[in-house]
């Protein structure tokens, strides 16, 4: 079913549609220095490339809920009180923004981009908001496990997911005991993170939530605690499966079944490829993650392998997420990610704030990202970039030379930009246009910000 | 070529201005003209020119308004005793009726009372209320069940199912860039702005503005659109992009054309009252602004924040109240000048309202059923529903008396006069408000 295509068809565009695709795009150089390692040795330097974490360090964060706490049980004023805990809830907030810049930062900066994107599917897959956490740091150490199991097994992934304390808060599973067991995080496991609809029954809920009551967080580290006396010994009927299952035992029957494996698979193949696969496709792509043991790495291998990930139908059809669009833009034009307050604010109202989805269900995603005043926040901010409102001015020579003729630098920009060919209709404005206005830097600037204000320029 | 850019810039602006047809039809997408025309037929389809039809504007009072210190129950002792600090006392609430006043900031709207533009619905609220603001407010926004996550906003889901092929400013939000949850929709998600002058593209800083803005349009095809060019001569996308590119060429379309007559409308109206100052006032002068120019807008959406007044309550609640009585007396006046004002319903929502008892920071916590507020012309004045008790409280709540869908509901049908069904997904009885 997924035969890999022939050496003849590692084209350069191949290899910016993997790049584009498994990372953030990159530069002409870039792309070229990728497409040079041959197809599976550049597979395997995105996705084998070494942690990098100790370049890149962790954010300064502490946990502040100890500290309201404190200051609530003080003996205080009741407006000292007040004071200190809108200091307290403001520190938490803006180390909440803080969080935020510094994923957006690792991804441009990154020499692992790969890893950063699967870390971006992994957190749409489990959606967990900072705004009902609350606490910053739950969500870096979530960050943290989705980058360390990006590329790994789901099974362990999933046992540390039901673990994490932002996860645990998110979905009310502290809250959860044998007496009163909580289905919202059982249900949300079958339902969004697992099996998908329709491959479970409403006892399976019931059943599963019992085996996860006693899941807590220890108050004063944020660390996960179980409490056995919360907790639910007794026998359980899970997916037909009957036991004393507990927590792990659960995730264990849940994988094991087909329709995991299915659900899983295609949802991965739909973040990266972005089509609707037939049903029998989909069937295949189930049975091949099952050969690669679940494992997210070996399974991306073969799909960046496959004839089908790179079908003409797939390549150039994804509308870029926010975070692409922006985190690509830097790296097309050369320069740092913008300060946080240009950031933050242009993030946040392009629809995908960083441990803010929507929902349980994570970010909806393609032609959602775009409506009129998205479509139009994204012109109007290229321009901004362009001209330096990002806090760095990009070289202009570096992106259209000086000195080329209308067509070579038509052929630079539709590279550099769109890493295809240009519609016939949009190269012939664009040497009608540099005719036209001449070749200053400031003409070339402007060309460029046209350019980038175009739908084609929204697709990878 | 600039002769003609200028020629070109005038014709768009009259005939944008001057006529609904083009501009609603991406026209180099004939399927879509076709899909049009069939769908055309069919009801409940709604096309609207911009001069006739109702309007519905929605305010919310994001944050979680204390209904109880909005429509205060001064005769009630149960709400004395709950608020040993924060009660409005009898003398200084304005009396409407039933032991029922504002808040003596609402000068505004009891005016509006008085006129008998104002009906007040009680104790609306939802079963399981949630009291965190962001799932309370996605509940109200996609008018789902407390346990259920719909994908689409309530109003998304009536631009979708009843005004296929009308404009893309089918709904305009204002405040805030990012539409609320309640335009959400498949198809026709309506426009956003946080401020005009921002909704358009900004080619003021390139070098030649006019050459950037030729390039532009030309790429958006809005010449031929605007110029009327037969279906048959425009080229198709040339490339292999297909759905999804011809998707994004529909959106940058409607944003230019939108932004254009968004930008249009503004510059050639003036308000014809004096408003105040704040953002709710300013939003509010918008949407009247927008309504006289006719724009063919079925639902405009602004809010006011702040109302999350977990301590300290008093000021701010005042002043919340202040903005938003005298910001809609200014909006009724207006529209009333403009001869627009039997065509327009506003609806105030709020998340949820507060906990009946205040708290020890003499403020007052999440809570849930709060009253809403209707005005408009052509509106059934005067109380609607039943008052919650104030002794028997869930959790220290009040419960809720009326569905907030049966208001949606009666707004569909009775206001906008659309099926209910396929908007809230199941039938909701209707109320005698409208």
């Amino acid at each position: 079913m997924f035969a890999s295509i022939p050496p003849s068809e590692w084209t350069l565009q191949a290899a910016a549609h993997l790049l584009n695709r498994a990372g953030f795009g990159g530069t002409p150089g870039e792309i070229q220095n990728l497409h040079a390692l041959g197809q599976s040795r550049a597979i395997d330097f995105l996705l084998g490339a070494d942690e990098e974490s100790d370049l890149f360090p962790a954010p300064d964060l502490e946990l502040i809920a100890p500290k309201i706490r404190k200051i609530r049980s003080s003996y205080l004023e009741l407006d000292k009180k007040e004071e200190l805990l809108a200091t307290a809830r403001r520190e938490e907030r803006n180390n909440g923004l803080a969080l935020r810049y510094w994923w957006l930062r690792r991804m441009r900066e990154t020499p692992n981009p790969a890893r950063e994107k699967a870390a971006l599917f992994w957190h749409g897959h489990w959606a967990t908001s900072i705004r009902k956490v609350k606490n910053p740091l739950f969500m870096y150490r979530q960050n943290e496990t989705l980058r360390a199991y990006a590329f790994g097994r789901f099974a362990p992934l999933a046992k540390e997911i039901t673990r994490d304390p932002a996860m645990i808060r998110y979905l009310d599973l502290d809250s959860s005991s044998a007496k009163k067991p909580n289905e919202n995080f059982a249900r949300e496991v079958l339902e969004l993170f697992t099996l998908g609809e329709g491959n479970y029954s409403e006892t399976d809920i019931s059943e599963a939530a019992r085996a996860f009551a006693g899941y807590r967080i220890n108050k004063e580290t944020g660390a996960f605690r179980f409490e056995p006396r919360q907790a639910d010994c007794g026998t359980k009927t899970v997916l037909g499966t009957l036991g004393m299952h507990n927590g792990d035992e659960v995730i264990d029957i849940i994988v094991a079944k087909p329709q995991c494996a299915e659900f899983l698979a295609t949802k991965i193949w739909s973040f990266y490829a972005e089509t609707t696969p037939s049903k029998a496709f989909q069937k295949a792509l189930g049975e091949e993650y099952v050969r690669t043991g679940m494992e997210a790495g070996k399974f991306l291998r073969v799909l960046f392998l496959s004839r089908e990930f790179y079908a003409p139908n797939v390549v150039r059809h994804q509308i870029k997420s926010p975070v692409q669009w922006l985190v690509q833009m830097c790296k097309i034009l050369e320069i740092p990610l913008p300060p946080d307050n240009v950031t933050l604010p242009i993030m946040m109202n392009l629809g995908q704030n960083l441990f803010d989805p929507p929902n349980v269900k994570g970010w909806n995603g393609a032609r959602a990202w775009i409506n009129s005043s998205t479509l139009l926040l994204r012109y109007n901010t290229a321009g901004k970039l362009i001209r330096g409102g990002g806090g760095t001015l990009p070289d202009i020579d570096k992106i259209i030379p000086s000195g080329l003729s209308p067509e070579q630098s038509a052929e630079a920009l539709a590279w550099r930009l769109f890493q295809s060919p240009m519609s016939d209709q949009l190269h012939d404005q664009t040497c009608n246009f540099i005719a036209a206005n001449g070749t200053s830097a400031a003409a070339r600037r402007d060309l460029l910000h046209l350019l980038m204000a175009t739908p084609e320029f929204q697709l990878i | 070529m600039n002769q003609t850019l200028h020629t070109r810039r005038r014709f768009l602006r009259s005939s944008v201005l001057g006529g609904a047809l083009s501009w609603t039809v991406p026209a180099f997408l004939e399927r879509t003209f076709f899909a049009l025309d069939a769908l055309a037929a069919s009801s409940p389809i709604q096309t609207l020119t911009g001069k006739d039809g109702p309007i519905l504007v929605i305010l919310q009072l994001a944050g979680g308004n204390d209904g109880l210190n909005t429509l205060v129950p001064y005769e009630n002792d149960a709400y004395f005793r709950a608020r040993p600090t924060l009660a409005i006392a009898k003398s200084k609430v304005l009396p409407l009726s039933g032991g029922f006043g504002l808040h003596p900031e609402l000068v505004g709207l009891k005016s509006l009372h008085d006129d008998g533009h104002l009906a007040v619905l009680q104790g609306v609220g939802y079963p399981n209320p949630n009291r965190s603001h962001f799932r309370s407010t996605e509940i109200w926004q996609t008018a789902s069940d407390s346990e259920n996550i719909e994908r689409h906003g309530w109003l998304g889901r009536y631009f979708d199912s009843c005004c296929e092929g009308s404009d893309p400013a089918v709904g305009i939000s204002i405040g805030s860039p990012q539409a609320p949850q309640a335009f959400d929709a498949e198809k026709r998600r309506g426009i956003s702005f946080a401020n005009p002058s921002q909704f358009r593209f900004d080619v003021r800083k390139s070098s030649d503005p006019d050459a950037a803005e030729e390039f532009f349009r030309s790429i958006n095809e809005m010449d031929h659109e605007m110029q009327g060019e037969s279906i048959g001569m425009l080229d198709g996308p040339t490339n292999a992009d297909g759905e999804t590119l011809n998707f994004l060429q529909r959106t940058a379309l409607d944003a230019s054309i939108s932004s254009e007559k968004v930008l249009e409308t503004i510059a050639k109206t003036k308000p014809k009252v004096a408003y105040p100052s704040g953002k709710l006032a300013d939003s509010l002068n918008l949407v009247a602004r927008l309504i006289a120019g006719g724009m063919p807008t079925r639902v405009y959406y602004v809010s006011q924040g702040g109302y999350d007044t977990h301590s300290n309550q008093e000021g701010t609640h005042a002043r919340l109240m202040e903005e938003l009585g005298a910001a809609l007396s200014a909006f009724t006046a207006d529209l009333k000048e403009q001869g627009n004002f039997d065509r327009v319903l506003t609806m105030t929502f709020s998340e949820f309202g507060r906990r009946v008892s205040e708290n020890a920071s003499r403020g007052t916590d999440h809570g849930a059923a709060a009253p809403m507020f209707i005005l408009g012309g052509k509106i059934q004045p005067g109380f609607h529903g039943q008052a919650p008790s104030l002794e028997t409280l869930y959790k220290g709540d009040l419960i809720h008396t009326v569905d907030f869908r049966n208001i949606y509901a009666t707004i569909l049908e009775k206001w906008l006069k659309v099926p209910v069904e396929p908007v809230l997904k199941s039938q909701f009885p209707t109320l005698g408000f409208v």
